[in-house]
């Protein structure tokens, strides 16, 4: 296994966390590239049905990054993304993903290096766990790499 | 049609290229299907980059286009505007993949780095397909712009809108503009004095008539979105009008001292001020905090803190004054006042409480109540029955007299003054004093029928035959209440209240040899202290508890004790042994504690067989007493307590028979004369709104004080800060009779304060509530601004833009202890120093040292100083950044020092580096060092001050390699410039960003430095980061043309990702609703379907993320779109 590269998508909130991704650009703060990101205006906008399709899909990991409680752009988009997390996580494990895939953080514009940790974090502690029982076919990036 | 792609990615010179193999990147797209042309090009954003994509548009007909490039924070306007120019809608045609902030500048790896690439532009590929076309929607932009915060910024960018004709709101918290320009005194490098290049902007933002100016105000809240804000300020209240003239008349009576701010709490300053000569506007304002705790532990809300103060400053006339607003029986209450306002005084903090009572007691005996002033009565055809002159009868006959109605009381007994006569002991109260306070009352023409008794006499319902309007019921609690033990009715059992009753009225002198008293009260202690005086040889208090749970006062225990009576407690009376049905003796039980009972007292419990006998000739129950009610309710419709007391309405204190009231021991049972009057209080205010027909009042008045609660209780307290370096003072005592003196006479015990011991006890007085509304100013004010009774005010303000330049706070270098600032009497911070230097300071302008004993008090100029840069700047304990300023102005200092104190004064820099950056600052450098300045490359480590006050500093010379150990006279600390304490706050109110260091985040730190992410909300000076004050105006001038861009365009675009709901999925559920921050959906009854009102909505997605049918969708955030990107991302 120690060849397993674990697939991560974050969903980030364009005011914060998105911002801290593209500040650890410019500070030139390296980390694994297993994430990839997708844009999202509020981590509250991020529907329990894109999680649950990235996990269909084979994902290792899904990490929400929302802005800390009160700094939220809309007012609170980021505690109904805390409560609809909750409630998702009890939900996915039910199915068989086990919770240690599914993150949410609050990483706030200027903590890039936050981001950078929170990514090293979440990649070193995936490989330990291993695939996801629903990632078939982890092999597929290799076959793209050749 | 089927889709025509063009793919690009971009080298960014080499930001790209060198990590990710963008040609391997672009041959990997054209694979894709659909993907049309797939380039490679140096500079995407360039121009020809541009040009490229517009031409393939064309030449391939493409319907879509994806750039990999930098992040779409940066270029996605640029590339959706290429689009547009060739003729596609850009949010359908284009889409933007992050290949270098968050791919080659992030991955170490080349062939991880590209592959990473490859992924992206994938899902990016995928995505852009499933994108419809939005048009933006367009806004009229409102051409005012607030501008918060008056320091030079803010007045710079008001001033600039306004000399273009639109309309700048300018809101400073301080009472005056200025800002911390405008406490410095000289400014860098061109030593132009601070004030004579800011006091015009500061008179020109007063009278450029397109700024209105709103001293004193705060933003509260603020809704909206660019162009059409709404911005909700508090005009916080200044209790001097507009009319004000400056003159200064007010601050010379006022007598609350407090540090004035604006000299860094290096100057005194009164409680209604102006921040500083100059101060814009020139309006005075009172400093009013959270209300004192013994105005607000006075049942009766006796101003205490003014009074204290009048004393303080000798005028007890004033004292006097202010008392009878709430009290009309000053001299009572200051000798038997139980003073629940000295259990609160914040002075115990420090050492003791303020002596109130005694104070209080100390005007009433040296002020005239002739002189006290009596409002212009004018005669009300209303007439009140005022039933008792007890405590509670009489604040209502006074205070409703005062008010123009006509009052009679009736009084049972032989003269007025009810308990206070017959209850309250002579050598506590005495008679001279009760009858001469009465007197005073009843000379505003009050008319009093004594020897006239409820019941008896008159009743209720012949009052109202008689024709009086109201009837108020003070009649007391005069029935005493039974033992309920055996013999209590023998002869030598006489209860407490006749007692009293008798020696008081008659001096009987009925005591017999030995008395013993039963109960812990007040009560019971003047029974024993009159039975002492009246022929008793030993008297005795049984009590059943032990003295700690004893109700009575400290004081009267203490006389008690003083005066030889015997406390026996934890004992219980348990019957009364008589010889020929006379009293030679009780029987009591010893008691142990149990637990507790409902009033938190531990409750006695008999001990079994532990009965024994007192020998005595008289008993005294003191244990209770209650209403006489069955005279008055006869025929009425007045309802009781289960205590028999008159059953109330809290608030009206009317009973339940309209018109008539009722307050006082009535209705609390056996309390305090403070309580008393408290009560009266009450039913004067429902009295005159009864005859008014005005009761409703006071059901608005109820949800009023509701909604203030709520906002008060989540307002901190705000009392005036204790001083740090306040010595203790010891409690004035007031002189007392020595106890073998008074046993035997009916004189006052307690002859009260003398004059000196009175004033240095008032001097205790820390004014905790600010101002302490002696309302001399009031008198004193001849333009008659001043106000008291002012509220805050709120007002809604619509503003296209917003400019935030709410400045920095300056260091505090209290917590590094090796620099001794608060400690070392000599050591100073920049600020201080700047009021020093500043003529409008402490000394007026002069560099003098403080006196080491006062620091509040300056002597003589330092012959040596040390200056220390970098204090909390370039310091990872503290801030890692440079403050930029510290370099210049300790420049500065070195030569103002020079230049006021003369050439042979030692000035020594300590500095890391010496960064003179600026116009003119590199010369002003060198100029200085010219002057014989001692530079120190070296960062001062310590400071140690010997006991004459000499400072040693103590510094590595980093150029020579060797420790230097330097005398001097004086320190500045250049201490650095931090965000506001409130910077958090103020980011959440207006939902911009905070950077790692804490102050204000920019959009971009090089190309957008004045605008944050929210659209419409601007930056200006140092509240962004430290800065001098060229480049602050520089700013503001740039926010305040960002400003008047969006004001002159009168139209602004709003982006078209907002949310919409698919009427047919929607369900109707209505959870989006709930869900909405902005209130955005509204329910459709008819159609029975949510909608959007997309003026308000701002695309936060709440509503999309939850809705369970799918209906609502964020538009360019649609599920087709996001799994389409994880398709891309995950598969194949």
């Amino acid at each position: 296994m120690s060849e397993f590269e674990p697939k991560i998508v974050g969903f980030f909130c364009n005011w914060c966390t998105f911002t801290a991704a593209d500040l650890a650009g410019t500070s030139r703060l390296s980390y694994p590239p297993n994430i990839k990101i997708i844009r999202v205006m509020c981590s509250g906008m991020v529907d329990p049905k894109y999680v649950i399709k990235a996990f269909l899909n084979g994902v290792d990991g899904v990490l929400i990054g929302g802005c800390w409680p009160g700094d939220c752009h809309y007012i609170n988009g980021n505690l109904k993304a805390r409560r609809r997390v909750a409630m998702l996580t009890e939900i996915l494990k039910q199915y068989g993903i086990d919770e240690r895939r599914f993150w949410l953080r609050w990483i706030a514009a200027s903590e890039g290096n936050m981001l950078q940790e929170v990514v090293n974090e979440m990649t070193d502690k995936l490989i330990k766990l291993g695939p996801s029982p629903l990632n078939k076919s982890h092999k597929a990036d290799l076959v793209l790499d050749s | 049609m089927s889709e025509r792609i063009g793919f690009y990615i971009c080298h960014c010179g080499i930001n790209i290229a060198y990590r990710v193999r963008v040609k391997e990147v672009a041959e990997y797209a054209a694979t894709f299907p659909n993907v049309a042309v797939s380039r490679d090009y140096l500079f995407m954003c360039s121009d020809p980059g541009q040009e490229l994509i517009e031409k393939d548009i064309k030449e391939y007909n493409l319907t879509r286009v994806v750039v990999a490039s930098c992040s779409p924070r940066m270029h996605e306007k640029t590339f959706r505007a290429a689009c547009q120019r060739a003729g596609l809608n850009p949010y359908y045609a284009f889409h933007m993949v992050c290949v270098r902030e968050h791919g080659s500048w992030v991955t170490e790896n080349e062939d991880k780095a590209t592959k990473k690439a490859r992924i992206l532009v994938r899902a990016g590929l995928k995505r852009v397909s499933y994108q419809d076309s939005l048009i933006p929607s367009k806004f009229s932009v409102n051409s005012n712009t607030i501008v918060v915060g008056g320091g030079i910024a803010g007045m710079q960018a008001s001033l600039d809108i306004a000399s273009s004709g639109f309309k700048a709101y300018l809101i400073e918290k301080q009472p005056t503009v200025g800002g911390h320009m405008l406490q410095y005194d000289k400014t860098f490098p061109t030593l132009d004095c601070a004030a004579c290049i800011g006091t015009p902007k500061m008179v020109a933002v007063a009278q450029e008539k397109n700024v209105e100016l709103m001293t004193y105000a705060e933003v509260e809240h603020v809704s909206g979105f660019v162009g059409n804000f709404k911005v909700t300020v508090n005009k916080k209240a200044r209790y001097i009008k507009s009319n004000c003239t400056g003159c200064g008349d007010c601050a010379k009576v006022c007598p609350v001292e407090m540090p004035n701010e604006w000299d860094v709490n290096t100057k005194m300053r009164k409680a209604i001020y102006i921040s500083f000569p100059q101060a814009v506007p020139v309006r005075y304002v009172i400093d009013k905090r959270t209300t004192s705790p013994c105005k607000t532990s006075c049942p009766a809300q006796t101003n205490v803190q003014g009074y204290v103060q009048m004393v303080k400053a000798g005028n007890y006339q004033q004292a006097l004054n202010i008392i009878m607003e709430r009290l009309p029986l000053p001299g009572v209450l200051g000798r038997v006042c139980p003073h629940p306002c000295e259990t609160d005084c914040r002075r115990a903090l420090i050492d003791s409480p303020v002596s109130i009572r005694d104070l209080k007691r100390f005007a009433a005996d040296n002020g005239k109540f002739e002189d006290v002033p009596k409002p212009e009565v004018k005669e009300i055809d209303k007439h009140i029955a005022v039933i008792g002159s007890g405590p509670a009868g009489l604040t209502v006959a006074y205070y409703l007299r005062l008010k123009g109605f006509k009052v009679t009381i009736f009084e049972g007994m032989e003269k007025p003054g009810g308990m206070l006569r017959t209850g309250i002991p002579d050598y506590r109260l005495p008679p001279v004093i009760l009858d001469k306070e009465i007197n005073n009352i009843l000379s505003t023409g009050i008319e009093l029928k004594t020897n006239t008794f409820l019941g008896k006499d008159f009743t209720l319902t012949s009052l109202k035959e008689q024709g009086f309007d109201a009837v108020f019921l003070g009649i007391g609690a005069h029935v005493p209440v039974p033992m309920n033990i055996e013999n209590e009715d023998a002869f030598g059992v006489v209860d407490a209240v006749p007692f009293l009753r008798r020696e008081n009225l008659e001096n009987a002198g009925s005591a017999k040899k030995h008395v013993v008293v039963i109960g812990g009260g007040n009560v019971a202690m003047d029974a024993a202290r009159v039975a002492i005086r009246s022929g008793a040889e030993t008297v005795s208090i049984v009590y059943r508890r032990t003295e700690k749970e004893m109700p009575a006062d400290h004081e009267e225990i203490k006389g008690a004790k003083e005066e030889g009576i015997e406390f026996i407690t934890l004992v219980g009376p348990k019957k009364v042994i008589t010889e020929n049905n006379k009293v030679i003796g009780i029987e009591c039980i010893k008691n142990e504690l149990g637990p507790s009972d409902k009033s938190g007292r531990r409750r006695p419990v008999p001990i079994e067989n532990s009965e024994y006998i007192i020998h005595c000739n008289m008993i005294i129950p003191a244990i209770g007493q209650k209403v006489e009610t069955a005279p008055v309710i006869k025929d009425t419709n007045i309802k009781l307590t289960s205590w028999g007391t008159f059953n109330v309405n809290p608030v009206t204190m009317q009973t339940s028979e309209p018109g008539v009231f009722a307050a006082g021991d009535s209705v609390t049972g056996p309390a305090t004369v403070i309580e008393a009057i408290a009560g009266g209080h009450k039913a004067v205010k429902a009295i005159e709104r009864y005859l008014n027909n005005k009761m409703e009042l006071f059901e608005q008045e109820k949800e009023q004080e509701n909604r203030e609660q709520q906002i008060s209780n989540q307002e901190k307290q705000d009392f005036l800060p204790i001083p740090e370096d306040i010595n203790i003072v010891e409690r004035g005592k007031p002189v007392f009779i020595e106890p073998d003196a008074r046993k035997n006479s009916f004189n006052e015990v307690d002859l009260g304060l003398d004059e000196t011991s009175a004033q240095k006890d008032a001097l205790k007085c820390l004014n905790c509530g600010g101002c302490c509304e002696c309302k001399l100013c009031v008198d004193q004010c001849k333009a008659e601004a001043i106000d008291h009774n002012v509220k805050d005010e709120k007002q809604i303000i619509d503003a296209g833009s917003i400019i935030i330049a709410t400045g920095f706070d300056p260091l505090n270098p209290s917590p590094m202890k090796q620099y001794g600032y608060g400690k070392y009497t000599n050591v100073f911070t920049n600020l201080e120093f700047e009021r020093l230097s500043n003529a409008t300071g402490p000394t007026s302008g002069k560099f003098l040292k403080r006196d080491l004993n006062d620091p509040m008090k300056f002597t003589d100029p330092p012959k040596s100083v040390a200056i220390l840069h970098c204090i909390g700047s370039r310091d990872i304990n503290y801030h890692e950044y440079c403050s930029r300023t510290c370099c210049m102005y300790a420049l500065k200092y070195a030569h103002l020092l020079k230049d006021k104190c003369g050439h042979d004064t030692i000035v020594y820099n300590f500095y890391i580096d010496m960064r003179c950056f600026g116009k003119g600052y590199e010369e002003f450098f060198k100029k200085v060092q010219e002057e014989g300045v001692k530079m120190i490359r070296g960062k001062a480590g310590s400071i140690t001050q010997d006991s004459n006050g000499i400072l040693t500093v103590t510094a590595e010379d980093t150029l020579s390699a060797r420790m230097l150990s330097i005398e001097v006279e004086m320190v500045i600390l250049c201490t650095a410039m931090e965000p506001r304490s409130n910077a958090e706050e103020v980011m959440r109110k207006f939902g911009i960003g905070i950077g790692a260091d804490g102050f204000f985040q920019e959009e971009h730190p090089k190309l957008a430095p004045v605008s944050t992410p929210s659209s419409g909300v601007f930056l200006a000076g140092a509240c962004q980061g430290p800065k001098d004050i060229p480049d602050t105006v520089a700013q503001a001038k740039g926010a305040a043309a960002e400003c008047l861009a969006l004001s002159a365009k009168g139209e602004v675009e709003v982006p078209p990702m907002i949310s919409y709901i698919d009427p047919d999925i929607c369900v109707g559920c209505q959870v989006c609703i709930g869900l909405c921050p902005y209130s955005a959906i509204e329910y459709n009854e008819f159609k029975n379907v949510s909608e959007v009102n997309s003026a308000v909505c701002k695309g936060c997605g709440s509503c999309a993320g939850h809705c369970p049918s799918g209906a609502a969708k964020v538009r360019h955030f649609t599920d087709k779109q996001i799994f389409a990107e994880i398709d891309g991302l995950l598969l194949n």
